[in-house]
Formats: C-alpha cells, structure tokens, sequence
C-alpha cells in the first residue's frame, strides 16, 4: 500500500488546492475497493507486478488530475473565434505600423542600412508580444467569464448578433483565372518588405541604385534637385500602401481572388510620383552644384540631361497610362458580360 | 523505391483513418456515458461499484474518465453525494438528484429520437439498395 499512499501524493500536487483532500479521499476509497476486490478475485494479495500494472492502468498522476481540473484549456470556444479575429486583426496592423515606422524613421537616421536591419529583426518580435498581450487578456477574460459569470457583460458574440446581410458577395472568378495561392501572396509580402528596406537604403548608399554612376554625381558637377526627394517618399507612401493592402487581404482571406478594382487603382495610384516630375517646374531633374562656375561648360550637357529625362518619364507615363486605359476596358467589358450572364 | 513509398502512403493513410475513427469513436462515446452514468444512478452507488455495474452492462469506463465525471455532474447539480461509511471504509456515494432526474428525461427522450431517426435513415438506405 506504500505505493499506493505515493501515487496518490504524486496525484495530489496536481489537484486544485481547495479540493485536495476530498478527491484524494473519494480515490483512495475507489482504489483500494478495486484492489480488495482483485485480490479477493485472486485469493491472495497482489504481487508488485500486478500492483504496477493497476496503478499503470489508472493513469500517470498528472493526466488523472487534469481530469478534475474545471478547465482545460486558454481560450475556450466561445471566444476563440472572436480571439482569432483579433488576433489577426492586431498582428497587420502592428507589422502595418512597423514598417510605417521603420520608412519614416530610416532614412532620418545617419546609420541607414543598419537602422532597416534593425527594423526588420525588431518586427517578429514586437508581432510575438502583440501576440502575447491579446491571449493574455482573451485568456484572463474567459477565465472571468466562466468562473464569474455574474460580473461580465454578457458576449455579443460572433454567433449571435450577427447581419446576414453583411456577408461578402459570392466570388465571382473569371473562368480563365487561376485562384491566386497563399503562398503567392506571402512571397509578395516578403520582397514587398525587402524592396522597401531596399529603398530606404539608398539616400545612405545610392550605390545600390546608380552603381559606378553613384561616384560620379558625387565627384562630378552635378546633383539631383529636391523633387527627387517627394517622388522618393511618394514612392515608399505607395509601396507600404501596396504592402498593407496586401495584408489586408491575407487577413481578410480574399487573397485568391484580390479585387480588380483595387488592382486598377493601385497602378493609378503608381502614376502619382512619374506625374508629379513631369510636372515639375522647368523639368529641372539635374542641378548644378556650382552653376556660377559650371554653367558656361556643362550648361549644354545640364540641359541635354533633363530633356532626356523629361522624355523618358513621358514615355513611362504614357506606357502606364495605355495600360491603365486596357485594364479599365478590360475590367468594365468583363462586369458587363457577368451582368449579362446572369440576367440569362 | 517506389513499392516502399507506396507502402508508407499505405501505412500514413491508414493511421490517419484509425486516428479519425478513434477521435470520432470518442466524440460518440462522451455524451453516451454520461446518459449512461446518469441512467445507473437512479439508484445509489460509489465510484467503484457503479464502475462494475457498468462493465456488468457492457460499458467499460476508465476510473480516471468516470470518477471525474461524477464530479463534474454533480458540479453541475445533477447528481447528490455523501459520505457514508461502508466495509469499513468512508466512501462517497452519488444519486440522481431531482434536477438530474428532469435533465436524464429529457436526455433519454433527445437520445431515442435520435436513435429512431438513424434506424431511419438506416432502412431507408437498406431499401434502396435492394
């Protein structure tokens, strides 16, 4: 019986405290019935083989305690869903902020690469202890919940109170369009993150952008005029925009089927910065660095330079604006045949 | 090469469908215990011997499934215990309680209509196949 007398101390330590001696009680009497029994059965006490294999059979002390435990689990399934949601709600939006943070705050600091290396290692950990936070105080919630049913309010809940008329349209894909996969989407967030720390490198190392050519507008006459920078930061604007939208569709569970819309204002939107130096007043791109000293000999180059350059975001524009014009038809030929396929 | 690559899908399938069956098996088993505990409690019994009658039926239980079901049913008000001495020995003896007594009615009634409606479908399927 030693050996029962130690299970049932091994079992204890596991048990809720205020209920210890009443289970262990309860469970001794159960056990050495069983065990009276048996032996009865046998005609003689059992051997410690026997004894072993009962106590064996009954379960290790920690999984026969946890069969009193009032609850099993962090989050039950009342709230998980809405936990879930949150969740993933929480965890875009603080690595949506990470990356706002990181292409604000990068190029101000002098230490560039390094400040966007730091932002990408800071990020997964900030997202843990979001993620920690929020099944903390779902878990300590539905504690509450359960154990003190009086003092909470009662949950909305997503199962109840919910509009059916809030649920999205049925999808709706073209037949020739291949569902686009999870992975896909994931793959487009991470070099999406990749470009845009890519570009917030560069003020620190245009190396990375004009090669060789970096050296030479910085030994030569010239230098690159102030609206460089807007269209620089419309560019980053435009990036984390792409990046968060993209979130939000993983989020959201739309990422097989991403809007046609969206996708056709997103290159509209792509147009702003190429728009913005066209219109720049002179389509002055290229600076001198000393025009009072330079102009009589570069003036000529100066000028040459920026007409090239004028021409070729003209180009640009114009390549992007037809494709716009093509996906737009496209988009508004393919509405009108669904409309017409479903009056039929 | 490929024989015991098949042979290993084989072996993966078949412990995917026993583990499927098992969590299914289990899944019907829970609610039908607990019918079954309420149904022997209308009279009076501790946790070993109300084990016993159980297996007696045909019902094999774990002790350390059943003696905590006994506490979570009475938790729940569905059942009344007390200690009493018997053999020698304090043990705690369990009993419906008016409130189970309400609830095991109306569980058996859930439980035949269930029954009837499976045997249903059942001899529906068993006719169209002849």
């Amino acid at each position: 019986m030693e050996l029962l007398d130690r299970y049932l101390q091994a079992v204890r330590k596991y048990l809720p405290l205020r209920r210890q001696d009443d289970i262990i009680a309860e469970l001794r009497a159960n056990m050495e019935s069983q065990i009276e029994d048996r032996e009865s059965e046998l005609g003689r006490p059992l051997t410690q083989g026997e004894f072993d294999d009962f106590l064996r059979k009954m379960g290790h002390p920690m999984v026969v305690a946890s069969r009193y435990q009032p609850q099993q689990y962090l989050i039950g399934p009342t709230l998980f869903p809405m936990y879930l949601y949150v969740l993933r709600i929480a965890l875009l939006w603080a690595f949506i902020i990470c990356m706002i943070v990181a292409a604000v705050v990068t190029p101000l600091t002098q230490q560039g690469g390094q400040a966007v290396f730091d932002a990408l290692f800071r990020t997964p950990g900030i997202l843990i202890q979001v993620a920690a936070w929020i099944t903390l105080v779902f878990a300590a919630f539905d504690f509450a919940r359960i154990h003190y049913p009086e003092t909470c309010p009662h949950i909305p809940g997503v199962t109840q109170n919910w509009n059916p008329s809030s649920l999205p349209p049925i999808d709706n894909p073209h037949a020739n369009c291949k569902p686009r996969s999870f992975t896909h989407t994931v793959v487009e967030i991470a070099f999406g993150v990749l470009f845009l720390g890519w570009l917030l490198i560069i003020p620190h190392h245009p190396f990375l952008l004009m090669g060789p050519g970096a050296a030479y507008l910085q030994a030569g006459p010239f230098l690159l005029a102030p609206a460089w920078w807007t269209f620089y930061w419309l560019l980053i604007a435009i990036n984390i925009m792409q990046i968060a939208w993209k979130c939000v569709e993983l989020a959201r569970g739309t990422w097989q089927w991403p809007s046609r819309m969206l996708q056709i204002i997103s290159k509209a939107v792509g147009l702003i910065p190429v728009a913005f130096l066209l219109t720049t007043p002179d389509h002055r791109y290229v600076l001198l660095k000393n025009p009072a000293t330079d102009q009589l000999r570069y003036g000529q180059t100066l000028q040459q330079v920026n007409q090239g350059l004028q021409f070729a975001f003209g180009v640009v524009c114009a390549i992007v604006v037809l494709q716009l014009a093509f996906d737009s038809a496209k988009w508004i030929l393919e509405a009108y045949r669904s409309r017409e396929t479903a009056a039929l | 090469m490929t024989r015991s690559a098949d042979t290993g899908n084989e072996r993966r399938r078949m412990t995917v469908a026993e583990s499927t069956f098992e969590n299914l098996r289990l899944e019907l088993r829970r609610g039908c215990l607990t019918l079954a505990v309420l149904a022997q409690l209308k009279q009076e019994h501790y946790g070993y011997t109300l084990r016993k009658e159980l297996a007696g039926h045909g019902l094999e239980i774990d002790e350390s499934t059943l003696y905590p079901l006994l506490r979570r049913l009475e938790t729940q008000g569905l059942l009344a215990s007390q200690w009493r001495e018997e053999d020698k020995r304090n043990k705690r003896f369990y009993r419906l309680s008016p409130d189970g007594e309400q609830i095991l009615a109306r569980l058996l009634d859930e439980w035949n209509t269930t029954n009837d409606s499976i045997s249903s479908i059942l001899d529906a399927l068993r006719q169209d196949t002849k």
